[in-house]
């Protein structure tokens, strides 16, 4: 083991520190206090608290390092003794192209090497023209710079005012009185943002979940949030569920009425990160914010058939795994939305991936039900045995619906029967069923080890 | 290798500094790799180039020294593919604090977008004398449009002059590491040496079960072996990992876009060099200078077990015997299969290892009709006939030779002639449980044919006659399905899979016959016109 200490000092290169101003390091920021909050729905409030330098009177003041996606019409700034007389965001950014071009009219020094001796000779040369290519005047004669392939050195005398390294707010400021000043800097961004994602491992024997939850933080705003205080909002503020009202497909069983201690704003949660953290751009930040032990859980499988119809291909079940979010007997908060990884050990103890599902946000107190896969062993098919026609416009529809169970335990299936309208009628089955909505019935069905079971159900249906 | 590196954080002076002691991991001690099904990809087996489309969980194990108090650990090397929003830490002392990936490598375009506004040498080498002249600089833009700097002459554009010159920087920035890296970061009471875990999904992997049924001389069983074929398609490999797979069908979301680095590569633009001798040349768009690379994937894939390439060489030989064969362990609801001895998971290749082998599995030959209604029509002539499908049907039962679970993939079937063993078929097998009916495609059948005539129609009934001709020596099983309401038949039906069948034995060189008529009825289906909610 090699140890190396390198230790970074704050002015990092002493030796060159003479009459120019300190250069920073690499890794300097010029933000001040910065807190940060960060919705779901790709929009951010940053606060920047610098400590301006000001004279008495008018200045302008540069404000580096603010998000490169900035929404410059969200700024605004406030301090002590501090009055705007404007704002502006330049984003005309400085290249060799563009200083050739602002260089037109001007004076540049050419530096030309002899190439076989490799003396320099230094002129002055006026540049005339920077279209396609550079077009010189030095002294009575024309010429094209580097026509005959030689090198040659241009010297630019200095960087034009307006042309930037990276996109840059600057603000003109009244100032009351000279001195330092805590300056307030907010505005919003979009590029950064939050999700949540919960490892759950599962433990079958014991019927207990262990979960934990992380706030997944990602920032493409092309700027690093050095040492921020970090708020995060629970909430979906103007954004769709994305897929989860589907009926029989919600992640949420029964939703919650438990009101936890957790902070809120409006409706939103709040989520506070405990320490301050430095969010860098291009990175993908995880912070804990869970971690609940030995919760119930239990495994069932559910089979849903979409439409009266044969479905002869023996398909698989869902395995479905239900727990709470209640204070007593459940994970006991509420949950932002995200996605489930759940994990099972193999027979030698090494937990291994079993499936994911995403959550819609539950409340404490709900009934959870995330499908992890599709079962190997547990498989049904359902069968359109008979349509009888009644009349012109009734029918009478015998399904079976058969299961096969090639696992050494038994289990038992939700079967659901989708698509029944509001018009279909029971006539008979061989098990009591429930409807639970005028579109769809569900029936429990027991299924022995290694064995089969059918279910056979007779509709009256319309037409 | 590991490094301790001790960074006094460069903070800005309103927030106080806090010294956080740098801890670098590079060698991974152990690996496991669990290699999961692209969840898209439908039941047949990897296709050939491409990138997979499936995933792994990666546990790596590592050593690590912590220090006591708060420290940083770099988990430098992880895989490219990494889902970072799954990485699981388990081991330190006390728990993680947070967990960081950071798309930003060390590059070149990196190095100078990490020392804008800072100070650079910058060293020019005279071409005639040999001599080097170092100075100062200042990186005053880029890396995005070229790079301009500050030196003691004034403002000038990198690589524009024509002379040899480059940029030399004082260090690497902290943040910056050359391999795809995880950090965490952690607080521990005191020091300690920890082997600690770190799991993740990783993109880029596939597997799939690749079976070779071989009929036997008799044609009555076949021996059925299947190879477990594991594909990484990224540029990391895995040296002697505990590798497994897992059948059936976890759930997967799509994963969301990770954060983009910059891009690595720096361009140094200039102004505009035409002179003229080239002009109007400059703006027009330029070829490239390069043809773009082949599409090597697959043909980069590095097959470490040649089954399917040299296929038919390999087959005439006897069928190969597996010395290490992947055994199958219960994962919840899925099945998952273990290779006995840590084997390598190289970058971009597939490897086979045998996963299931099976001598003497008993079938039944059938041969399988396709019946869809038609209208009748007066000026139609009797055609030729259609082949029928050649199917060789088993149960996944003990009592044929099979009873264990058979995940999904390709199936090629092999039968003998001329002392040979020949391919007769490929299909595809979704995943089957114990207990449950296993078919194989193996082609159409010239020998057996069907022809299905229709009859003048009457108000209720549309009736058909259905011909089977068989052309071999030896009577065979003829299935047509026909999941229509049927007004009458005159034969038996059975129920298969769900759906009414004519099952009938057609004798050796001879002929079956089947009359049926539908129901003729308005609207006969009364799902039909309404779609699903």
């Amino acid at each position: 083991m090699r140890l190396t200490a390198l230790i970074l000092a704050t002015i990092p290169f002493a030796a060159h520190a003479q009459a120019q101003p300190a250069m920073p390091a690499p890794d300097q920021t010029a933000q001040g206090d910065v807190s940060v909050t960060i919705y779901q729905n790709g929009q951010s409030l940053v606060q920047d608290v610098r400590q301006l330098d000001l004279a008495a009177g008018r200045t302008r003041q540069e404000f580096p390092d603010v998000s490169a996606q900035i929404r410059s019409e969200t700024v605004t700034l406030s301090g002590p003794g501090l009055g705007i007389v404007e704002q502006n965001f330049d984003y005309d950014l400085l290249s060799p192209d563009k200083l050739m071009e602002k260089a037109v009219g001007s004076v540049v020094t050419i530096v030309r090497t002899n190439p076989a001796t490799g003396s320099e000779t230094r002129e002055q040369a006026r540049v005339l023209a920077a279209n396609g290519g550079i077009v010189l005047q030095i002294g009575n004669r024309i010429e094209v710079l580097r026509d005959d392939g030689l090198p040659v050195r241009v010297i630019f005398d200095k960087v034009p005012e307006n042309l930037r390294a990276r996109p840059t707010l600057s603000v003109t400021l009244q100032a009351a009185r000279a001195g330092r000043v805590p300056a307030t800097l907010t505005y919003l961004t979009p590029g950064l943002g939050w999700t949540s994602d919960y490892v759950m491992l599962f433990d079958e024997a014991k019927g207990a979940i262990d979960m934990q939850g992380w706030v997944t933080l990602t920032n493409n705003t092309g700027t690093n949030y050095r040492s921020a205080d970090v708020l995060l909002v629970a909430g979906n503020p103007n954004r769709g569920g994305g897929g989860f009202s589907q009926l029989g497909d919600s992640t949420i069983e029964e939703a919650g009425t438990e009101s936890g201690p957790r902070e809120k704003l409006g409706d939103y949660y709040l989520y506070p990160l405990a320490e301050r953290t430095t969010i860098a751009n291009a990175q993908q930040k995880q912070v804990s914010f869970l971690d609940v032990k030995n919760t119930p859980a239990r495994k069932t499988y559910e089979w849903t058939n979409g439409w009266l119809e044969t479905q002869s291909d023996p398909r698989s079940a869902a395995t479905v795994l239900k727990f709470s979010t209640s204070k007593n007997g459940g994970l006991g908060d509420q949950l932002p939305s995200g996605t489930i990884r759940v994990y099972m050990r193999d027979a030698r103890g090494d937990p291994q991936f079993i499936g994911e599902s995403r959550v819609a946000a539950a409340p404490m107190g709900s009934a959870m039900s995330i499908r992890t896969g599709d079962a190997f062993d547990v498989k049904g098919a359902a069968v359109v045995v008979e349509r009888k026609r009644l009349s012109s416009s009734r029918w009478r529809t015998s399904m079976r619906y058969d299961f096969t169970n090639a696992r050494p335990a038994p289990v038992t299936i939700d079967l659901a029967q989708n698509g029944l309208w509001g018009d279909v009628r029971l006539i008979e089955q061989s098990q009591a069923g429930e409807r639970v909505s005028a579109d769809r019935m569900e029936w429990k069905v027991p299924v022995p080890a290694n064995g089969k079971a059918s279910v056979s159900v007779v509709f009256d249906t319309r037409y | 290798m590991r490094r301790i590196l001790l960074v006094l954080s460069l903070l800005s002076a309103a927030s106080p500094a806090m010294g956080q002691i740098l801890v670098e991991s590079e060698r991974i001690d152990a690996v496991s790799v669990t290699l999961y099904r692209d969840p898209g990809r439908g039941e047949g087996g990897i296709p050939a180039g491409g990138w997979p489309g499936g995933y792994a969980l990666i546990t790596e194990t590592r050593t690590i020294s912590v220090p006591a108090g708060k420290s940083v650990i770099r988990f430098v090397g992880v895989s490219e593919g990494m889902m970072p929003e799954t990485a699981i830490v388990t081991g330190l002392p006390r728990q993680v604090g947070e967990k960081n990936r950071d798309a930003r490598l060390l590059s070149p375009a990196a190095l100078i977008d990490a020392y804008l506004k800072r100070r650079v040498t910058i060293r020019r080498t005279n071409r005639a004398t040999g001599k080097v002249t170092e100075g100062e600089a200042v990186i005053q833009s880029g890396p995005g449009g070229g790079v301009l700097l500050t030196t003691a002459a004034g403002v000038e554009a990198l690589g524009c002059s024509g002379l040899p010159e480059t940029l030399h920087y004082p260090g690497v920035p902290a943040d910056l590491s050359a391999k795809p890296t995880l950090s965490v970061t952690t607080d521990s009471a005191a020091a300690a040496t920890v082997t600690v875990q770190i799991s993740y999904l990783a993109q880029g992997f596939d597997w799939s079960a690749n079976y070779v049924a071989q009929v036997a001389e008799d044609g009555e069983t076949l021996d059925l072996f299947a190879w477990l074929t594991v594909a990484n398609g990224g540029s990391q490999g895995f040296a002697d990992a505990s590798t497994n797979a897992v059948a059936g069908a976890p759930n997967k979301e799509t994963a969301a876009a990770l954060p983009k680095g910059p891009a690595p590569e720096l361009h140094l633009r200039c102004w505009p060099m035409d002179n003229t001798s080239t002009y109007p040349r400059w703006g027009i768009e330029r070829l490239p200078s390069a043809p773009a690379p082949m599409f090597e994937a697959g043909l980069a894939d590095d097959i470490v077990v040649t089954g399917s390439v040299q296929r038919m060489a390999m087959m005439s030989a006897p069928a190969p015997i597996a010395v290490m064969t992947a055994q199958q362990e219960e994962l919840g609801d899925l099945k998952l299969y273990r290779i006995p001895e840590p084997v390598t998971v190289a970058a971009q290749s597939r490897k086979q290892v045998a996963m299931i082998d099976r001598k003497r599995v008993g079938f039944a030959r059938v041969y399988a009709g396709n019946f869809q209604p038609f209208e009748y029509s007066p000026g139609q002539g009797v055609s030729v006939g259609f082949e029928a499908a050649r199917i060789l049907r088993t149960r996944n039962v003990d009592a044929q030779g099979l009873g264990l679970p058979l995940p999904a993939g390709r199936v090629a079937v092999f039968e003998r002639a001329r002392e040979e063993s020949l391919l007769v078929g490929e299909s595809d097998l979704a995943d089957r449980a114990i207990g449950e009916e296993v078919e194989f495609a193996t082609g159409q059948s010239s020998d057996l044919r069907y022809t299905i005539v229709a009859r003048p129609p009457s108000k209720k009934r549309q009736s058909f006659t259905v011909e089977v001709i068989n052309a071999r020596s030896t009577p065979e099983t003829f299935e047509l399905p026909l999941p229509f309401p049927l007004a009458s038949a005159d034969a038996k039906l059975i129920e298969h899979k769900g759906l009414r069948t004519w099952r009938v034995t057609v004798p050796a060189n001879g002929a079956a016959r089947l009359e049926f008529a539908l129901k003729r009825e308005a609207g006969a289906d009364p799902n039909r016109g309404r779609s699903r909610p």
